[in-house]
């Protein structure tokens, strides 16, 4: 048995508040768009909730990018050039083929590196790039007024509405993918018991290594 | 200086009866002389100085002709008769007609293929002109509607203050009768704007897609305006996305069984 403290009280912290607000701001941001069905949330009601749920994931986002940087946590996101690449094409050929020949995982969690490369870029493209666009075209939404009337010679606020969208879909399915991938985990809820309560564990008393492809 | 005026013979002072000859001209009425219409109230001399009410109403002249409007005068009349101002019973709306909106000096009718903006404006500041004060900055009605001035830049009062079903509506209803519902207009089918947008041109309805929408640079309407395309492509990959996690847990599951039972 092995332990590794991963996850420190704040990012669980910001984690499942972040959570619980994206599915409510999912949920009224539904609302909103598809207004008109009846088993959706009342349009005024919606809106309340989206923009509050929206300023508090805000502020939540910029807690996780200053806490990100001023902690030991910050490591797990520098991506190792070097063997980026072979490391992608393992963790995406575990995922496609290993993964059901019960291969082990050709990455092996340390204090060093909680992330495998797929793990690592999807975190960092979600939480430096689309959350940050998410959050702007968010509120340029609320201060639509002060826009200019157009955008690139275009209607800013439909600009800014199809940013919105099109992030929000984006991120929806990270989100689809993200509940799924955290069930691959040593066992399927292993990963969750980890951002529940900080400790990465496993049961393994050798480490693994992956079976390579390239000699 | 256009002017037409005459010393009263009595009193000694000056009666002017000028009016905007340019808003006459561009008027529905730029046709007629003002002696068609002032014929009764000004054929004696000294003139008053209003004509006399009921002489010279819109419907007395216009009942029997439907020509270019949509709705007939008849229904016009008996609509403003059931509307808060002519039932009301308060002082200040005594005495209240259709010149107390229409000006038969500047009268015109939207046309389709104004801008739309532009009609609302036009419409709005009908009623502005009397409630005004509602628009000032500290005004505290109709404070339940977000964002109101953008709101009231870009639909008209009377979209919500009449009932939605007929057409060119002259019922205002009273305050609690009005519409509060956003989705009326926040929808796929906003029924409270159709009466609004029967005044866009042929080439306007004919632009649909996506990138028409933006480049033309009409309004985003939360609800209204989304793009089923765009939302029907999301949901297809999303859903795909479903499908293929789902298939992918159940290769592992079946994989995990066939080794325990090996
Ligand atoms: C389509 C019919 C029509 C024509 C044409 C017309 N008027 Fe009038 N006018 C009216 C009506 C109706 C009123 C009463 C409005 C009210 O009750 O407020 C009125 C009111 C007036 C008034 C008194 C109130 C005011 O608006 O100052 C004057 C002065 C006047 N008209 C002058 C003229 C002159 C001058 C012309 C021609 C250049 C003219 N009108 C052409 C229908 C007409
Ligand atoms: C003295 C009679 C008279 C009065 C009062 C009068 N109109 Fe007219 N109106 C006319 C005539 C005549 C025409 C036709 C002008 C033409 O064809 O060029 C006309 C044309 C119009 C039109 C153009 C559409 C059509 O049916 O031809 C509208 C709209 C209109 N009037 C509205 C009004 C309104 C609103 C009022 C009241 C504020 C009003 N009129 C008062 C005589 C009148
Ligand atoms: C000539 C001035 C005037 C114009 C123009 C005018 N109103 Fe009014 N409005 C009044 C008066 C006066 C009352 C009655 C106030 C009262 O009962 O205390 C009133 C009452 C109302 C009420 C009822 C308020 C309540 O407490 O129930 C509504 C709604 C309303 N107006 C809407 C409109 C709309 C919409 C327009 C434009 C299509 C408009 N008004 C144009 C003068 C005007
Ligand atoms: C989105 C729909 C909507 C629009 C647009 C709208 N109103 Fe209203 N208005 C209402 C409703 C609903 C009420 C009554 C409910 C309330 O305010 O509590 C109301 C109330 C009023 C009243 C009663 C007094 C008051 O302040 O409560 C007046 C007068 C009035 N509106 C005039 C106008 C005028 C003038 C415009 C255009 C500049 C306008 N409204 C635009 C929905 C609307
Ligand atoms: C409370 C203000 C008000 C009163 C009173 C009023 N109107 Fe109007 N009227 C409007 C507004 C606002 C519009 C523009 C909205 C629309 O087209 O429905 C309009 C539009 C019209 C139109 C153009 C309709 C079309 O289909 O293009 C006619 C004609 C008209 N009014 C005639 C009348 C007559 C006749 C009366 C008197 C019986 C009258 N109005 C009383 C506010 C008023
Ligand atoms: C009569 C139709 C109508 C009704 C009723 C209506 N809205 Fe709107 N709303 C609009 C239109 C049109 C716009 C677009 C304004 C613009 O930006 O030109 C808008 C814009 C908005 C915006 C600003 C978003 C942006 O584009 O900047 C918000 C927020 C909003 N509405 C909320 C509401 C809420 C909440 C209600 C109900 C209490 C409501 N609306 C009722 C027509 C309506
Ligand atoms: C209810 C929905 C969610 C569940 C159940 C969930 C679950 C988890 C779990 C179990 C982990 C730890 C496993 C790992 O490190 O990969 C994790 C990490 C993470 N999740 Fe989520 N998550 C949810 C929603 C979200 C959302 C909406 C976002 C961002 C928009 C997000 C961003 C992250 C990030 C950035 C990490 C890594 C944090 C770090 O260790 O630095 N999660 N999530």
């Amino acid at each position: 048995m092995m332990s590794l403290y991963l996850y420190p009280v704040w990012l669980r912290l910001w984690h499942w508040m972040n959570a619980l607000l994206f599915l409510t701001l999912i949920a009224s941001g539904v609302s909103m768009h598809y207004a008109g069905a009846d088993w959706l949330m009342p349009f005024a009601t919606a809106r309340v909730v989206h923009n509050t749920a929206g300023i508090l994931l805000t502020i939540g986002w910029i807690g996780f990018v200053v806490a990100n940087a001023r902690s030991e946590n910050a490591r797990h996101y520098r991506i190792r050039f070097r063997t980026l690449i072979g490391d992608l094409i393992a963790q995406t050929r575990y995922y496609m083929i290993g993964i059901f020949r019960l291969e082990p995982h050709p990455f092996h969690v340390t204090e060093a590196m909680k992330f495998n490369a797929l793990q690592q870029l999807s975190y960092l493209g979600v939480m430096y790039g689309l959350m940050p666009v998410l959050i702007l075209s968010g509120w340029a939404f609320l201060y639509s007024v002060y826009l200019p009337e157009t955008l690139f010679g275009l209607g800013s606020v439909w600009v800014v509405a199809m940013t919105h969208v099109v992030v929000s879909y984006l991120l929806a399915l990270f989100l689809l993918v993200h509940i799924y991938i955290i069930t691959t985990g040593e066992t399927v809820f292993s990963n969750l018991l980890a951002m529940i309560t900080g400790w990465h564990r496993e049961t393994d008393e050798i480490p693994v290594k992956a079976p390579r492809e390239t000699p | 200086m256009p002017t037409l005026a005459y010393r009263h013979p009595e009193t000694g002072e000056i009666v002017d009866l000028s009016i905007d000859r340019d808003g006459l001209a561009h008027s529905v009425h730029g046709e007629l002389a003002c002696i068609d219409c002032h014929r009764r109230s000004y054929r004696r001399y000294p003139h008053p100085d209003r004509p006399a009410p009921g002489d010279l109403d819109c419907i007395g002249c216009h009942e029997d002709d439907d020509r270019n409007l949509s709705r007939g005068w008849v229904d016009i009349d008996a609509e403003f008769k059931r509307s808060v101002h002519a039932v009301s019973d308060s002082p200040k709306a005594a005495g209240f007609s259709c010149h107390s909106c229409h000006d038969p000096h500047r009268f015109r009718p939207a046309a389709v293929g104004e801008p739309i903006a532009q009609i609302v404006r036009n419409h709005n500041g009908v009623c502005l002109s009397c409630h005004g004060s509602l628009s000032a900055a500290s005004s505290t009605s109709h404070r339940w509607l977000p964002n109101r001035d953008a709101h009231w830049g870009s639909v008209r009062c009377v979209d919500c203050h009449t009932p939605a079903a007929d057409f060119a509506n002259h019922e205002v209803l009273p305050a609690e009768k009005s519409e509060k519902n956003c989705v009326s207009c926040h929808s796929a089918d906003p029924q409270l704007l159709a009466r609004l947008y029967r005044f866009q041109s042929e080439e306007d309805i004919a632009r649909h897609g996506l990138f028409a929408k933006a480049v033309f640079n009409e309004a985003y309407v939360v609800g209204m305006s989304k793009s089923p395309a765009l939302d029907r492509l999301s949901l297809a990959i999303m859903g795909l996305m479903v499908l293929l996690l789902a298939a992918h847990g159940l290769g592992r599951y079946l994989a995990r069984r066939a080794n325990r039972m090996a």
